[in-house]
């Protein structure tokens, strides 16, 4: 039996060790309004993820566009310095124990000597925290490919300059051993020298991804951040570049972070995944368990509404339905809930969530609601215009699966609603089966998808 | 469907493009023909000529640089004459535009005017196409209409002229106001946009890449289109956003009869949603037939290339099988098959010869030198591409 980890980040193949791992990693945006740029909320664009990325293996990141996977990829890079939480480098099985102890104690709850090691972790490994010359070294050893090879590239520069820039900035090469370098650099990547006198705009997309890889591999990093590396370039380019990069990973023995919107792309390409949903990593596993028996219904509407060539999956489709909540206050318990196919009362509603769901839904009756008496997150009076009114407003809350077999959620009293939601915590991911953690409070309580 | 009549007939289309580098050959003798009710999907990657051809449909490639160096787009009217929307003047095109063929562009962001509300730009499909109708839901009498009234309801709909309001009554203004207002609403509505009336007075930024692709869709397919043409609907969109759009206009297609030409690099996207499909390669049409017939045994070396590049669940790891090298430049191309420095068959004959679209059976078509005779090239037999494939397919 293994012993089950308590957080997801210490959970990965320890014999090779992990490059990164992050606690807790939150990166919160201010929203400021009016004159004075007052902040009035917080765009919650990673909000707490475990991770650990294992060394020489490829971890997939995948979600829609706003779920956050580009500013954590950011995060891991260092390029943004995340609101709270740590972003720990080279950690060993023992370190990584002993943070996790040290992190679930209160500071004033640690004896001395606990503390002393907590400082020496924290100066050795944590990127925040450690001297300049140790983050100097974490900055070479992992780069990062973007998306678009089209701007990451500057069109003022020759290739020499582009790919030369790294090793001249870390003062590793210059003059003729500077240029033996990039043609060495600029083969390793399937060009030649005589690429080297030119500009970007010389170059199709495919040939431009390639020089950024080339770029990236300058300094011979063992870690590599793939921000969507080929969604701007055509099948057969992809092909190319997707064989290319696991060329270098074969022979390099390089790590990679693969991020990426493109299901098909990422189950080939990764060893785990990381569905991410909302700032939150929603399910996470081995590539192909995740993908033939997702334990997260938002994994599972991904896969399915992937087209593929092989035909429809078994069984029906589930999809999504209305539209993304709004980051700056999210759905409370499950963040999926308000979306999901297979929500019940149980998935976490509160007011907002409900309210939100009403109006995205069925406008009409969003318009009916003559004003909203909050007592807290989760009760509430709602007043309408009518008593038929608030008859349909419960009908259509139970419509919504926010309320089963639960009398006290909700009671009509004439025109007005009181909504009485039980209090639930954000929900938690949690490991189901060795290396498969989901965050659906169903699947947790279930231990299987639940049926639609 | 094939015993009924085409409702376009595009033949032998080349367009050029002239730049200072030379002629762009960007469609090259490219014909084809789509039915009605039925999808016709044009795929290819960036740069093989499938958005100019789509847009030559409704002439919409600038002259000059873009030049019609040859062939007809013939639009079939209801008295079973056609249209030559490439001669015809440029009034009756304008007619054809929105009203007869419509178009949905990729990047909804892009397309949609910023600075008008929704509602506003959809009306403007309606002033120009329906000003009848709108007259007519007015109580202004369609017939009777003087043509100020009606060249106000046009305006209105339109850039709105403000001095012209006070020239109708206060009361037929309201009217008019009320009838645009109307089929706007019915129009979203189509497209289960869930509260018309308030996306109809928002701004483009003020909706999100799903809604504003249904905006595109409500103000293409408002006057009821023959034709739409849907250039890469969903390349700006989510995959959960992607299925929801698709189904949309798969829905609209089936309430409506409408024909569809769809324009996407996606081949996955291919098989569920298109009937028949036109593969294109450096401005030419390399291979077509029925979509799920083409995917599942495909006949051109390109097309049978860029099926094996899809990253599929059981393909190991590094080893998909990509086309080796890039697509050639279409500047001043020599007369030969484009794909023959790719092509793993290429033979000398292939660098000389520019091959022809050969039915293969049926439905399909193939336009690669494996499938033709030496003799009516008037080629040596050890010069042609070797056939042996093809032929034990022919004896099965």
């Amino acid at each position: 039996m293994i012993p089950s980890p308590s957080s997801v980040a210490t959970d990965y193949d320890m014999a090779s060790g992990a490059v990164v791992t992050l606690n807790d990693v939150k990166v919160h945006y201010p929203v400021k309004e009016g004159i004075l740029q007052r902040v009035t909320g917080q765009v919650r664009a990673v909000d707490g993820v475990d991770l650990t990325i294992t060394r020489g293996k490829t971890m997939g990141l995948v979600g829609e566009s706003g779920c956050g996977k580009t500013t954590l990829g950011r995060v891991i890079a260092g390029l943004v310095s995340p609101t709270s939480g740590d972003l720990w480098l080279d950690l060993n099985p023992e370190q990584q124990a002993e943070i996790q102890r040290l992190r679930a104690l209160s500071p004033s709850a640690m004896t001395v000597a606990e503390r002393e090691i907590w400082k020496k972790l924290e100066a050795n490994h944590r990127l925040g925290s450690m001297s300049r010359e140790k983050q100097r070294k974490y900055r070479r050893n992992c780069q990062v490919v973007f998306q678009d090879a089209f701007s990451s590239l500057n069109p003022r520069q020759l290739v020499r300059e582009i790919v030369g820039r790294p090793l001249r900035v870390h003062k590793e090469a210059s003059g003729e051993e500077l240029d033996r370098r990039v043609i060495e650099l600029l083969e390793r990547v399937g060009l030649g020298a005589q690429h080297m006198l030119r500009y970007p705009h010389q170059f199709s997309g495919g040939q431009r991804q390639r020089i950024s890889i080339a770029r990236a591999l300058a300094l011979n990093p063992e870690f590599v951040i793939l921000d969507e590396p080929t969604s701007a370039l055509d099948v057969s380019v992809q092909a190319q570049i997707l064989n290319l990069l696991v060329e270098l990973q074969k022979d390099l023995g390089l790590t990679y972070l693969f991020i990426t919107h493109d299901l098909g792309v990422v189950q080939h390409m990764s060893d785990q995944i990381a569905v991410m949903y909302l700032g939150q990593i929603a399910e996470y596993g081995p590539t192909d368990q995740v993908f033939n028996s997702p334990l997260h219904p938002y994994s599972r509407i991904l896969r399915d509404s992937n087209p593929t060539l092989e035909g429809e999956v078994a069984g029906s489709k589930w999809e999504l339905s209305g539209t993304v909540p709004n980051p700056i206050n999210p759905p409370r318990g499950c963040r999926l809930h308000p979306r999901c196919p297979v929500a019940t009362a149980s998935c976490g509603w509160s007011v907002d969530d409900l309210l939100f769901t009403v109006e995205d839904r069925t406008p009409a009756l969003y318009e009916t609601i003559s004003g909203v008496e909050r007592a807290s997150d989760f009760q509430a009076q709602v007043m309408f215009e009518s008593d038929d009114a608030a008859g349909e407003f419960a009908n259509t809350a139970g419509q919504l699966g926010a309320l089963v077999a639960s009398d006290q959620a909700l009671s009509v009293d004439g025109k007005s609603v009181t909504l009485r939601f039980p209090e639930v915590s954000d929900a938690a991911l949690l490991p189901m089966s060795p290396g498969r953690w989901t965050s659906c409070t169903r699947t947790q309580t279930m231990g299987k998808l639940p049926p639609s | 469907m094939p015993d009924q009549e085409p409702l376009i007939k595009v033949e032998d289309l080349s367009v050029r493009f002239h730049s200072s580098k030379g002629v762009a050959h960007a469609v090259d003798h490219v014909s084809f023909e789509i039915f009605p009710s039925e999808t016709l999907a044009l795929v290819g990657e960036t740069g093989c000529g499938k958005s100019v051809t789509a847009r030559s449909i409704i002439r919409l490639v600038p002259e000059p640089p873009g030049e019609y160096a040859s062939g007809r787009v013939l639009l079939k009217n209801d008295d079973s004459t056609f249209t030559d929307v490439l001669a015809a003047p440029m009034k009756q095109v304008r007619a054809i535009r929105g009203d007869r063929i419509s178009m949905i562009f990729q990047d909804p962001g892009k397309a949609l005017n910023p600075a008008l509300t929704v509602g506003r730009q959809l009306a403007e499909v309606f002033g120009e196409h329906r000003a009848s109708v709108i007259l007519g839901d007015a109580g202004i009498g369609g017939a009777k209409a003087g043509a100020l009234v009606r060249r106000i309801a046009q305006q209105r709909a339109g850039a709105l002229s403000r001095g012209a309001y006070s020239l109708v009554s206060r009361k037929k203004s309201i009217a008019l106001q009320k009838s645009i207002d109307d089929l706007v609403i019915r129009a979203l509505a189509d497209t289960g946009i869930p509260n018309p009336r308030k996306i109809m007075n928002s701004y483009p930024h003020e909706l999100s890449g799903g809604m504003k692709q249904r905006v595109m869709i409500a103000q293409a397919l408002a006057c009821d289109p023959d034709l739409l043409i849907a250039d890469e609907p969903t390349t700006a969109l989510d995959v959960t956003i992607q299925a929801r759009i698709l189904e949309l206009i798969h829905q609209m297609q089936q309430r409506r009869g409408t024909a569809i030409l769809y324009i996407t690099h996606d081949l996955s996207l291919v098989r569920e949603f298109a009937d028949r499909v036109a593969v294109m390669y450096a401005g030419r049409i390399v291979e077509t037939g029925p979509a799920r017939e083409v995917l599942a045994s495909p006949q051109h070396p390109y097309t049978q290339g860029l099926l094996a590049a899809i990253p599929r669940s059981q393909t190991p790891r590094g080893e998909l099988a990509a086309i080796p090298g890039s697509v050639p430049h279409l500047i001043d191309p020599p007369a030969q098959c484009h794909f023959a420095s790719r092509c793993q068959w290429a033979a000398p004959a292939c660098s000389r010869d520019v091959p022809r679209l050969l039915s293969l059976s049926p439905k399909r078509e193939v336009a690669c030198l494996r499938f033709e005779q030496a003799a009516d090239r008037s080629s040596a037999p050890e010069d042609m591409p070797i056939r042996a494939e093809f032929e034990r397919k022919m004896t099965s």
